[in-house]
């Protein structure tokens, strides 16, 4: 028998290194030191502009990455170091949500020289300037920080910041509940009642901005006759659609921007809820009876539109009800739903909805009503968008956006219905706890009642080099380490952050930062303008030895500033 | 013996390379793309295209496959889509806490299970037996993830303010990060190789790691964490485990040499223990193997309730966002887990009953 159950060990042994092999596990530990450069596929060609390895100079020398010309598509033609602190951005044409990307923590600013040691592929051991540092990841568990003695900004008033996540909103809540977290986020909207009704808790509204709306698309018909669209508009009780399927704090949607964005509100607020003028419209366009058409959504949770099936069953019946519009509800596969409407394919009414990247007026209207997701642009409405993406400052804008939102509401390309209210929890003794409306929670500017802050979110970050993420919880986590030339205050507004400044010229297409000085990395490492150009080129270049990153997409460059340069000579790589 | 052993892991082999065609193609069949999930829902075709291309997606099927089989027999799972990291990095860290919690459910199970279902045979037809059963209903009955959910509130709330207090989540307090046993030990084992994996492995498994190293904090932490997901995930096979033995002894305890037994003066204790409970044991082992393939399935729910970094929460995870390699090598590895399984119990027949004899 002992003969039997060593065979049986050997066995489970055999399997389990059949499966694993003798790969190393992961390094768990913090970074002290940058590990030897990994090993990355052979540099493409250089571009004919400045040489990618300028980013990577010695010191003394400066770093620049540019492109060959704006005939690429994108928003920035070069970054150039022009003194150790002093960076110059030369756009392709102004830009003037520029502030408000910069604070994007995608763009945050590594030492040139990890960069280089990680092979621009920092994926776990980011070398930040920010309030905390990474002392651990314990995979599949939690990160574990310490508190930044050296902080610019001044030090942390606790010791120790740990991310810890659970799928479940009943999980996260247990936690508090016990006392094992201080902050909690993404509450379910049937958990806020337990929220508040705990003494010991505090529920943390979340007022990122966002829009659910109902698109139509003009290519087809009868969504081709703006009598139609506005008969829509007109027949939807919005306000029902809020009251019975929004957790408290959400509201109906005035105009597609959120009013908290600057020149969001400017011009006429949205059609009234009145089903008559709305069946005679109808009727004027030729459907007196209504019509036979289909509503399609995806069925994924998101703040703008918590209970996609329901909502989508709702509006069906209020169509029915109110304009004899006969819908049917399909769900469509959330990749394929997302493809077929930003190509302006999905025939029929469609559910979709947007939550702000950054804190300007362009984040939602361009983004929207510059493509063919909902048919043919609107040729006047296009001409002023160009107009308010050229003017830098907001009071001038004003006029600009009110017009745009008043042409939104007389061609109805979409109906603007609700703004979602989403929510956090912290312990009642933690001092501070506040959601901002644009990034992670600022856990610096909180004081638990220890050495500790746990915190918990939905999942755990993918990686932490967030220059080639798209999830929020790699975000947040990297937003306690990382920092970018700017940053969002707790209003949502941007403030210099590792810039002092940036100024722009006249025309806005050329920004000059001052680097702050002084600042270390947490290696211990002074932030020099090399750094931050090094940080850039790695992801806006597609041509850099370093453009490596954990997917290669570098996302967030190619959406927020237009494009990456040198994408064709990456050969693919990019 | 060895001759058996060695033609079951060869019929193992069309079996595990079936599992493997099938979750292959069934997780491509699945609408969504990796692109999608990974670049976020604003990546542009072309991006998209790159990525495809980046990671072997934009070959033909039957090349993917052919790829990945050439990699697998040599023991290579490739790279996460998402993570960037070696999958058998990943399984090395993920297996070793579904391991823990299946064999401790298990054992659980086991230990209250049969003697739950060995008191109902015995008292057979009284209220012991109704109550037993009843149990047993109820907790075959309970959906694991609302069984998780309440026993979670219960330990974490409920026994929140007293020494009882169970934590309703995670694997070990907060930020405790005990010392892997090796380094405990003093031993240098280098940060690769076979013998590093198997300890890295080992160490992952936070109660075996605290005993064997004589870190008491860590141990009782690790214990305390492992309670309720242990009594959540092994609920329903400890109420299957008590209705076989009670059903497989009341059978037993009906025979010719039972009787034969209590005719020779032999005590009802004796009887059951010596007599009935082996032979009554064969399909209670069957049930068992059975079970713990189940449990592995289980954990999937149960991890995800209470937050454990196990094989059930990362291929939930990496179906969610169609990180194929992870995927496939989970599944590959469970599938051939439920295999060793199998190949245990049958061998164990023949410890149980020796009439049994393995060809």
């Amino acid at each position: 028998m002992k003969k039997l159950k060593g065979v049986v060990i050997l066995a489970i042994l055999a399997m389990v290194a059949a499966a694993c092999g003798a790969d190393e596990p992961a390094d768990t530990s913090a970074p002290a030191e940058t590990s030897a450069p990994a090993e990355t596929t052979a540099p493409p060609e250089t571009t004919e502009t400045t040489a990618p390895s300028d980013t990577s100079a010695p010191s003394g020398d400066l770093a620049s990455v540019s492109a060959e010309s704006c005939d690429y598509g994108g928003k920035i033609q070069s970054i150039e170091a022009t003194g150790t602190h002093e960076v110059v951005f030369t756009l392709c044409s102004p830009d003037p949500a520029f502030l408000a990307k910069l604070a994007f923590v995608p763009f945050a600013i590594q030492p040139a020289e990890h960069l280089e040691a990680t092979g621009g592929s920092p994926l776990d051991n980011p070398i930040g300037t920010g309030p905390f540092m990474l002392d651990a990841w314990e995979r599949g568990s939690e990160i574990v920080m310490s508190a930044n003695p050296d902080y610019w900004g001044g030090p942390p008033p606790f010791e120790t910041l740990v991310f810890r996540w659970a799928a479940e909103s009943t999980s996260r809540i247990l936690e508090l509940q016990s006392g094992n977290a201080h902050y909690i986020t993404n509450l379910a909207a049937s958990d806020y009642e337990t929220i508040q009704n705990d003494e010991n808790l505090v529920l943390l509204e979340d007022p990122n901005p966002n829009i659910f709306y109902i698109g139509m698309t003009n290519t087809f018909e009868p969504f081709n006759d703006v009598r139609v669209r506005q008969a829509v508009a007109m027949g939807i009780d919005r306000q029902r659609i809020v009251d019975n399927f929004y957790p408290l704090g959400s509201e109906v949607a005035d105009f597609f921007t959120p009013c908290s964005i600057p020149n969001g509100c400017e011009g006429e607020p949205w059609y009234e809820f009145d089903p008559e003028a709305a069946r005679a419209l109808l009727a004027e366009a030729g459907y007196p009876d209504g019509f036979d058409t289909r509503i399609t959504y995806r069925d994924v949770f998101r703040v703008y539109l918590p209970e996609p099936g329901a909502v989508a069953t709702e509006i069906a019946t209020q169509l029915r009800e109110n304009l004899g519009i006969n819908a049917t509800v399909e769900e469509v596969e959330s990749g394929a739903f997302i493809e077929q409407t930003s190509i302006g394919a999905m025939d029929g009414i469609h559910l979709l909805g947007w939550g702000a990247d950054y804190p300007h007026v362009t984040n939602f209207l361009d983004t929207h009503f510059r493509g063919p997701q909902f048919g043919d642009t609107i040729p006047e409405l296009v001409e002023l968008l160009d107009q308010g993406a050229a003017t830098v400052d907001e009071a001038e804008a004003a006029p600009i956006y009110e017009q745009a939102n008043n042409l939104l509401r007389e061609h109805v390309p979409v109906v603007p219905v609700a703004h979602g209210a989403a929510a956090d929890a912290a312990l009642a003794t933690v001092e501070g706890a506040q959601v901002p409306p644009f990034g992670a929670p600022q856990f610096h500017t909180m004081t638990p009642d220890g050495d500790t802050l746990v915190f918990v979110q939905n999942a755990e970050p993918i990686s932490l080099f967030c220059a080639d993420e798209t999830d929020g919880e790699s975000l947040s986590a990297c937003e306690q380490v990382l920092e970018g030339l700017y940053d969002y205050d707790l209003e949502g507004n941007p403030v210099p952050a590792l810039a002092e400044s940036c100024d722009p010229n006249e025309d806005g297409t050329v920004w000059t930062c001052a680097i702050r000085q002084g600042v270390k990395f947490h290696d211990g490492s002074d932030l020099d303008a090399n750094d931050v150009v090094t940080s850039f080129a790695v992801g806006i270049d597609a041509a850099h030895p370093l453009h490596v990153g954990n997917t290669g997409g570098f996302e967030y460059f190619a959406y927020l500033w237009g494009a990456l340069m040198n994408a064709e000579d990456a050969g693919g790589e990019g | 013996m060895l001759g058996y052993i060695a033609r079951r892991t060869l019929v193992a082999i069309p079996v595990l390379a079936g599992v493997l065609l099938v979750v292959f193609l069934l997780v491509r069949l699945l609408p969504g793309e990796p692109c999608t999930a990974m670049l976020g829902e604003r990546a542009t075709p072309e991006a998209c295209e790159r990525f495809n291309r980046a990671n072997g997606l934009d070959q033909p099927l039957p090349v993917q496959l052919g790829i990945y089989a050439q990699r697998i027999v040599s023991g290579d799972f490739g790279e996460s889509i998402r993570f960037s990291r070696p999958v058998s990095t990943i399984l090395l860290e993920r297996l070793p806490v579904t391991a823990e919690l299946a064999i401790s459910a298990l054992a659980v199970a086991v230990i209250i299970g049969i003697p739950l279902g060995i008191v109902a045979a015995r008292r057979h037809n009284t209220v012991v037996d109704v109550g037993a059963m009843a149990v047993a209903n109820v907790g075959v009955s309970m959906p694991v993830f609302w069984l998780g959910l309440l026993l979670a509130y219960f330990g974490a709330i409920v026994l929140g303010n007293t020494p009882f207090a169970l934590p309703a989540s995670g694997r070990l307090p907060a930020g405790m990060r005990p010392d892997p046993f090796w380094e405990v030990w003093g031993l240098d084992l280098g940060e690769s190789g076979f013998v590093y994996s198997m300890a890295f492995f080992i160490s992952k498994m936070q109660i075996v790691n605290a005993l064997i190293s004589a870190q008491w904090e860590e141990l009782w932490a690790a214990i305390k964490h492992l309670i309720l997901p242990t009594l959540a995930l092994a609920t329903i096979p400890m109420s299957i485990i008590a209705r076989m033995t009670r059903s497989s002894l009341l059978d037993v305890l009906q025979r010719d040499y039972i009787r034969t037994a209590r005719a020779k003066g032999a005590g009802d204790r004796l009887v059951v223990r010596r007599h009935a409970l082996r032979n009554a044991l064969l399909p209670v082992v069957t049930v068992i193997g059975l079970q713990l393939g189940g449990l592995l399935g289980g954990a999937v729910l149960t991890e995800t309730v209470f937050g454990l970094a196990g094989v059930g929460t990362a291929l939930y995870e990496s179906i969610s966002t169609r990180d194929f390699p992870i995927v496939q090598a989970f599944t590959v590895v469970i599938a051939a887990t439920y295999v060793v399984i199998n190949l245990i119990v049958d061998i164990s027949y023949g410890y149980l009953d020796p009439r049994v004899r393995l060809k």
